[in-house]
Formats: structure tokens, C-alpha cells, sequence
């Protein structure tokens, strides 16, 4: 290690962040790699350590002899004022050397509060903050994840972002920068070609025109560059590449257990859920492989639990088989399955059974919504006797601590679904009292959280507008003062991150000002609320002369050109339109396993919406 | 059922374990050779596994031990192969040996300290360190259970020797109180260096060994 990095750990807060060394993780020699890739995750170590993703494309790319991949996380705050005062570079954990030595930066973007600590990690790392002032030498910088699907607001940082799954497109645009190194072509001949690979978005590429209202006239593309770039999908979970094992952390972090994925997509559509309409088709793997998988990594890593991971797990065609499967080795070998991510109506006396080992500390569920109209409008599909039914088994089981996740601000909502939502947990506080079998002596404690709700692209509500920080603020109280008992506690956060969320959510180019300004002032880590200052964020919009409210308080009419128009992700336009309007009618849609909506997934030839054609009576 | 006693080294990047996370890798490092091992009988059974005297966190060892449970007999070798094929680099195991003494024995650790004086120069800090341990006392604030308490470390450090070493750092070799119920911790001269002489340095302790009352290594 470093020195200078090894004086400035015995200063700060849990070195173990910024050591590497851990058991797992991968060294190579530079001089015998043909390409380095920092793999970065804007937010600290103990929650990019957590993420399946990164282990996905960790273990990938260095199964490769030619590439080394090496993981970064942002310093936290005292590391990173101690590495600017000594004048350290941000480096790979597992080499210590700087961003700007490697060949590719990537980053991996989960939530648009994490933007700032994209370029200020750049910064710290000495690579140049705007893709126009890289040179020849300096890294190509990409970027990935669920944020790719509007990366507008980073279009003057990143050189290439990659829609949809990351196992092929990856690795093709490795081979070509190896290609086009060898061949002596320049930075700006490797990028044309690369967005010719599908899947590939190459920001700088594009031009983008106004309206004198702000909206966009159209987006054009130079250069040959494709009008539209479609996600990449991969369609079979079983042969595609699955780590053996994980890097496994010194630390404490958030998911510290092995993890299968066992499906990609969600049957659901959710009318308000990104993540339900980004991965479609919903695609399954196989019990065989997802059982193979998890016992590979408990032996590699040491973990004795195994989490089956998903959008919703419950939903796994075949989840009674695959407990049924681990259960066969999983008790030898002193290992416990959980199950997050359970619907209400996915929770049954069978599965709970199985998985004996969930520990009786809480349960968690989310209705979303207070009244049936409200979730109707969402697409919920969760009905309240199914959620008193789930109350029922879990507190006959022995659970009396309940939480259930609700969103204010929805589309349609009035007062009534606020204060729905309180009344909803008051049923579920008497149905515990009703219930003979709860358990004896013990009191229950129902939490109710009220998230506000942030309109993202690419699902039926894209075109909303968000409410008022004064109406979120007006419902909030209107929430606490419709409480009326103590088992009941009602949990809301400021609605301020989530209007700077739902500004860059739907934002477009014009907001790249916003964020270098943002990143000269000093900003990061705005996810946490030891950063996050709305007061400050307004003085940056106030400084690039931009209305933050055209972003995220005004209602788009459904033939504005959106930013995100030429991103495909197979979902087409009129199908969102269609389901917006049914939103408004209080109508449901059917999930993807009952009937087909034919919302454009089927393009991707694969999944759950060519095994229903096959499988029609 | 055997109890035996786990030899390590844990350096570099290991010394940035702290006692929990060191007890989860441990724990892991046993879950994955399959060794048979005694785990713990209740709700949530785990290995059942005590690391002796633990170091704080940054500090590195070169003989640290933890005790544990076979439930059947196993090779010693085979024990020391699996387990260094499970744990990071930079823990390693080198011996298996039966309990001979409790840790509750434990008296005295000894240590080899390197000092690295950031604002001074070598001969500079030798200097203001030894006249600092030549006052009557020399105070820093302890943390213990009951709040801060204000401790007197020259009894500790008087006969501390410092050399100028090739590499122009300070070096020093301590031998301090440590028991279950606490000790004196190597680092708190530095605590004083700031406090009193406003020296700042960059200190790297290894912990050489563990005795007893009678100055007999911990075996």
C-alpha cells in the first residue's frame, strides 16, 4: 500500500474502506494485462460492496487473462478531505494506483443523488471532469445501471453509457478498444465505432435542439451514429456468466451474505415502478442453476446465508421447487435462505415454513397505497383482505413488528388516500388484536412510511408532474394528525432530496450546467443527509439559470419530445400512453403472467413473453 | 470435544481489521473449510470461537491466538492447510498447539513500535521525547467505561528506549500491562507527544508476544 494512503488511515473513521485485501479479491500483474478497468461505485464502500451488479462484472472481466478490474468507492468525507490536503489521487483498491492510469472508468449509477460523487470521484481520481477536455491518454469513462435509461443530465461527463445488461455489450467494447489501440486509431474513431454496437450510447454524438419553451425540438445524431439505441437484453440466465465467488469484505456492510438472482424483469407492471418496465421481458433462471450458484458461492466465500434476490421474489414461477431444492443441502451445510423483495399476497404459511431461519425481528410490505382506488391507479394489485390474510399468518407465526412502505404524492391522490394510509395501518393493528393465535403478552408495533413519490422516464407516469414541496409538506401533517393510536408510528422523510431526485430523474442536457456547477461547489455524497442541502442546490440552479420546477412540477403533454426518446428499452410509447390514460380511469392492467399487454418487450424475442405464446392453449 | 489454540500473524492490510470483523472473517474463514467444529446451541448456532486479547484497530501481531472446538480430531497440518487457503493474505496461520495457560493469565504484551515524525526531525523528536518522560508526570485523557479519566503513562514509558533506526525513523521495543479487564495501550505516548509537544507522528505497533505475571510467553 501507499504510504502516504497508510498515514492517512490511521485519521479517519473505519479504514478497512480504503485497504483492499480481502478474501476474494483479485490481483494481477499490470505489465501482464492488456486493460484496466476501474469499476466505481459513487457511494461508499459498506453500500457499493452490497451491490450485485459490481460482483457480476468484477468476476467477469477478470475471468478474462487480458483485463484487470479493480473496484473504487467514494472516499467518505474525512478520507476525502485528508487525500485533497495531501494532495492523493483516488485509487483502484486493489493496485492503489490513480483513475487516471487505468483505461476505463466505470461507473455504475443507481439513484441520481449519487451524480455528484460521479464527477467529483473523476476529479479526485485526476481524470478530466467533461468528456470534451479528455485527451488521447486520459481514460475512456463509462457508466451503466438503471439511471442510463435518462443519463442526459451526465451527457458532457461520460463518453459511453450502456443500456440495459452488462454481460455482452461490456466485453464487446472492451474487444474493440483493444482493436482499435492496436490499430493506432484515436480516442474519437474508437467512440463512432462503438455506437455501433448495440446497447451503446455515445452522448457526444448527438445534438440536441430546443424549443424557445425549453422542450426539445429533436435530437439528432452525428456522424452515422444510430437514431435510436435499444437496451441490450440477455436471454438466457443460465449460460450467461455468474460469479463463483464474491470478494468478501472485512466490514460490516449492508447485504453482507451470498446472493442468486433469480429472475430479471417483473411481472408486475406497477404503473409507478422504473425497475417494472426497464428490465422487461421478465426472465428466469433455472432452480438447477440458481441452487448450483448459491452453494458455489457459500463454499468460495464462507457466508452462511443465502439471499434469493429479484425485483419480487414471490414471483418466481417455481419458488416452492427452489426452497425445496437448497433446503436439501442448505441445512447440512449450516446455511440460511432469505427472501426479500415479498409481495402481500406472496406470503403463505408454505413458504414461511421453509424458510424457518427469517428471524422474527420485522416484517416489511408494501401497499404503496391507502385506498383500493389509489392502488388501482398504480397498478398495485395488492387488495386489502389479501394483505389482512398475509397480517394474519405472520402474526399467528409469531411477527408482531410490521412495516409498510406507502408513497405520497401519487398521481389522482386526494386527502382521503392519505389519510387512507393511516387507517389501513390501524386495520392491521386490530387485526393483530383479533388474531387468537398472536403471540402472548407482547404488544404490536405497526410502522408506516410514506416515501414521496419522484415521476421517473419510462414508466406510465413519465409525463406527471410532481407535487409541490409545499403540498408534499401539507400531506405529511395531514398523515401525523390522522394517527390516533401508539402502536402505530408514521415515518416520512423531507420531500427536498426527492425534488432534486425528480429534477434530474426526467432532466435533459440543460442540467450538465447544474451539475458542474454543483461539483465546482464542492458537492457529494448528496444521497445522505450529512451533504444534502436544498438551500444549496437552489443557489446552483439560480446560478446556470435554471428553473428546477420545469423539471419536476410540470405536466408534459404526451407528444413532447422527451429526453430520453431515442433510448428504446422495447417499451413503446403508446403502450405507456395507453396505461397512463387507464391510470386516470381507476383500471387495472393484468400482470405479464395472466395476458399479454403487448407493451413492445416482445421485440427481445425471449423470456416470459415467448413462453406464453407457446404455452396458449 | 478438543479444545485447541489457533497461531496467527495478522499485518498489512489485516491490521485494519477490527476484533468484530476479525471474529466474522474467522468465522467464515472455519465455514468454509468444513472443519468440524463446535458451534454454539442456540436460536442462531455459530462457530464457537475466542480471540485472545484482541488488538486494536491498526495495530499488527505476529503472535496472535484464538481459541476453538473440534468436535472430532483432525490433523494439526490439515487444520493450518485449509484454514490459510480461507483466510486473506494477510492473516496466516503457522501453528496449532493444546491450551497450556488461560487467557485470563495474561499480564503483559510486548511491542515493537516504529515513530515518524511529521513535524519534527528524528533527532528533534528523540530529543523533546525523552525530556517529556523525564517530568514527574505526564497526564492524557483515558476513555474507560466511566467516562474520561485523566492517567499519568510515565511509570509505563520512563525506560522506553529510542534508536534512530537506517530507515530515520524512531524505533522502540515496550513491554505494557494488558489483562481482560484492560491495560495500558502502546499508542497513548503519542496521545501525549500531541498533547504536550504538539509532535505529531505517524506510529506503527507490532505486538511481538503475549506473557504472564511471571514474564512466561502465553502458550
Amino acid at each position: 500500500m501507499d504510504h502516504g494512503i497508510e498515514k492517512l488511515l490511521a485519521k479517519v473513521q473505519k479504514p478497512g474502506r480504503y485497504v483492499g485485501g480481502e478474501q476474494n479479491s483479485v490481483v494481477k500483474d499490470k505489465e501482464k494485462v492488456k486493460t484496466r478497468f476501474a469499476f466505481c461505485f459513487p457511494d461508499t464502500y459498506e453500500i457499493g460492496m452490497s451491490h450485485l451488479g459490481m460482483k457480476i462484472l468484477y468476476g467477469l472481466f477478470n475471468q478474462r487473462e487480458d483485463i484487470w478490474c479493480e473496484r473504487v468507492f467514494a472516499p467518505w468525507l474525512d478520507m476525502e478531505a485528508l487525500m485533497r490536503e495531501n494532495g492523493l489521487r483516488l485509487y483502484g483498491l486493489e493496485s492503489g494506483d490513480p483513475l487516471c492510469d487505468f483505461d476505463f472508468v466505470g461507473f455504475t449509477l443507481q439513484y441520481e443523488l449519487s451524480f455528484t460523487n460521479v464527477l467529483n470521484m473523476l476529479e479526485l481520481g485526476g481524470v478530466p471532469v467533461r468528456n470534451d477536455q479528455r485527451g488521447e491518454d486520459d481514460p475512456i469513462v463509462v457508466a451503466g445501471g438503471p439511471c442510463t435509461c435518462n443519463p442526459e443530465p451526465l451527457a458532457d461527463f461520460i463518453d459511453i453509457f450502456f443500456l440495459g445488461a452488462g454481460e455482452e455489450v461490456d466485453l464487446e467494447v472492451i474487444d474493440l478498444y483493444q482493436k482499435c489501440k492496436a490499430e493506432g486509431k484515436s480516442r474519437k474513431e474508437f467512440l463512432r465505432l462503438a455506437s455501433h454496437i448495440e446497447g451503446v450510447y455515445v452522448p457526444s454524438l448527438y445534438q440536441v435542439e430546443y424549443h424557445e419553451d425549453g422542450t426539445i425540438k429533436a435530437v439528432t445524431p452525428l456522424e452515422g451514429a444510430p437514431a435510436t439505441i435499444r437496451k441490450r437484453v440477455i436471454l438466457d440466465l443460465d449460460k450467461v456468466y455468474y460469479p463463483k465467488s464474491f470478494v468478501v469484505p472485512f466490514l460490516d456492510i449492508v447485504h453482507d451474505r451470498a446472493v442468486a438472482e433469480v429472475f430479471r424483469g417483473c411481472i408486475r407492471g406497477c404503473r409507478f415502478c422504473q425497475a417494472g418496465f426497464i428490465y422487461r421481458p421478465v426472465i428466469e433462471k433455472s432452480v438447477e442453476t440458481v441452487s448450483r450458484q448459491c452453494r458455489d458461492l457459500c463454499a468460495s466465500t464462507g457466508y452462511n446465508e443465502v439471499s434469493l434476490s429479484s425485483l419480487s421474489t414471490s414471483d418466481y414461477s417455481k419458488i416452492n421447487e427452489l426452497l425445496d431444492e437448497l433446503l436439501t443441502w442448505t441445512k447440512d451445510d449450516m446455511v440460511n435462505v432469505s427472501l426479500p423483495s415479498l409481495r402481500v399476497d406472496g406470503f403463505s404459511t408454505e413458504l414461511t415454513d421453509k424458510i424457518k431461519t427469517v428471524r422474527k425481528s420485522g416484517l416489511t410490505f408494501a401497499p404503496e397505497a391507502g385506498t383500493q382506488r389509489l392502488r388501482d391507479v398504480i397498478n398495485k394489485n395488492v387488495r386489502e383482505d389479501e394483505l389482512m390474510k398475509t397480517m394474519d399468518i405472520a402474526f399467528g407465526a409469531g411477527w408482531n413488528r410490521v412495516k409498510l412502505y406507502f408513497m405520497i404524492g401519487l398521481p389522482t391522490e386526494t386527502d382521503e388516500d392519505v389519510v387512507g394510509i393511516t387507517k389501513l395501518g390501524q386495520a392491521v393493528v386490530d387485526a393483530y388484536y383479533n388474531n387468537s393465535n398472536k403471540p402472548k403478552g407482547q404488544s404490536v408495533n405497526v410502522t408506516v412510511s410514506a416515501a414521496a413519490f419522484v415521476p421517473k422516464p419510462f414508466t406510465p407516469f413519465q409525463w406527471e408532474p410532481q407535487d409541490t414541496m409545499e403540498e408534499f409538506q401539507r400531506k405529511q401533517h395531514l398523515l401525523k394528525s390522522s394517527i390516533t393510536t401508539r402502536k402505530l408510528t408514521v415515518n416520512y422523510h423531507a420531500a427536498d432530496t426527492s425534488f432534486v431526485e425528480a429534477v434530474f430523474a426526467r432532466g435533459d442536457r440543460k442540467l450538465c450546467a447544474a451539475m458542474e456547477e454543483a461539483w465546482k461547489r464542492g458537492f457529494h455524497f448528496d444521497g445522505w443527509d450529512d451533504c444534502f442541502s436544498l438551500e444549496k442546490w437552489m443557489e446552483v440552479f439560480e446560478a446556470v439559470g435554471i428553473d428546477p420546477a420545469f423539471y419536476a412540477n410540470r405536466r408534459r403533454s404526451f407528444d413532447e419530445v422527451l429526453p430520453w426518446d431515442h433510448l428504446d428499452y422495447g417499451i413503446k410509447k403508446e403502450f405507456l400512453i395507453e396505461e397512463c390514460k387507464k391510470a386516470y380511469g381507476n383500471t387495472t392492467t393484468p400482470n405479464c403472467r395472466e395476458k399479454c399487454s403487448a407493451c413492445g418487450a416482445a421485440c427481445f424475442k425471449g423470456g416470459i413473453c415467448v413462453e406464453k405464446r407457446s404455452s396458449v392453449v | 470435544m478438543k479444545n485447541v489454540r489457533v497461531w496467527f500473524e495478522k499485518k498489512d492490510t489485516a491490521r485494519y481489521i477490527s476484533h468484530l470483523d476479525l471474529n466474522r472473517c474467522m468465522s467464515r474463514a472455519f465455514h468454509k473449510t468444513k472443519l468440524p467444529l463446535w458451534y454454539t446451541q442456540g436460536f442462531h448456532p455459530h462457530i464457537f470461537l475466542t480471540i485472545t486479547m484482541p488488538l486494536s484497530l491498526g495495530m499488527s501481531g505476529l503472535r496472535e491466538s484464538m481459541d476453538i472446538r473440534l468436535t472430532e480430531e483432525v490433523p494439526y497440518e490439515e487444520i493450518i492447510e485449509k484454514l490459510n487457503g480461507a483466510l486473506p493474505l494477510d492473516i496466516h496461520v503457522y501453528k496449532i498447539t493444546e491450551p497450556v495457560m488461560r487467557p485470563s493469565e495474561v499480564a503483559f504484551a510486548a511491542y515493537e513500535i516504529t515513530y515518524e515524525p511529521e513535524n519534527r526531525s528524528a533527532e528533534q523528536a528523540k530529543e523533546e521525547i525523552e525530556e517529556l518522560l523525564s517530568r514527574e508526570e505526564v497526564l492524557v485523557t483515558k476513555h474507560t467505561k466511566r467516562g474520561p479519566k485523566e492517567f499519568d503513562i510515565r511509570p509505563y514509558f520512563a525506560d522506553m528506549k529510542l534508536e534512530i533506526g537506517e530507515d530515520g525513523f524512531l524505533h522502540t521495543q515496550l513491554c505494557l500491562p494488558i489483562s481482560v479487564n484492560g491495560g495500558v495501550n502502546p499508542g497513548l505516548l503519542k496521545t501525549a507527544a500531541e498533547r504536550y509537544l504538539g509532535l505529531e507522528i505517524y506510529e506503527q505497533i507490532l505486538r511481538t508476544g503475549l506473557y504472564n505475571e511471571k514474564m512466561e510467553s502465553f502458550r
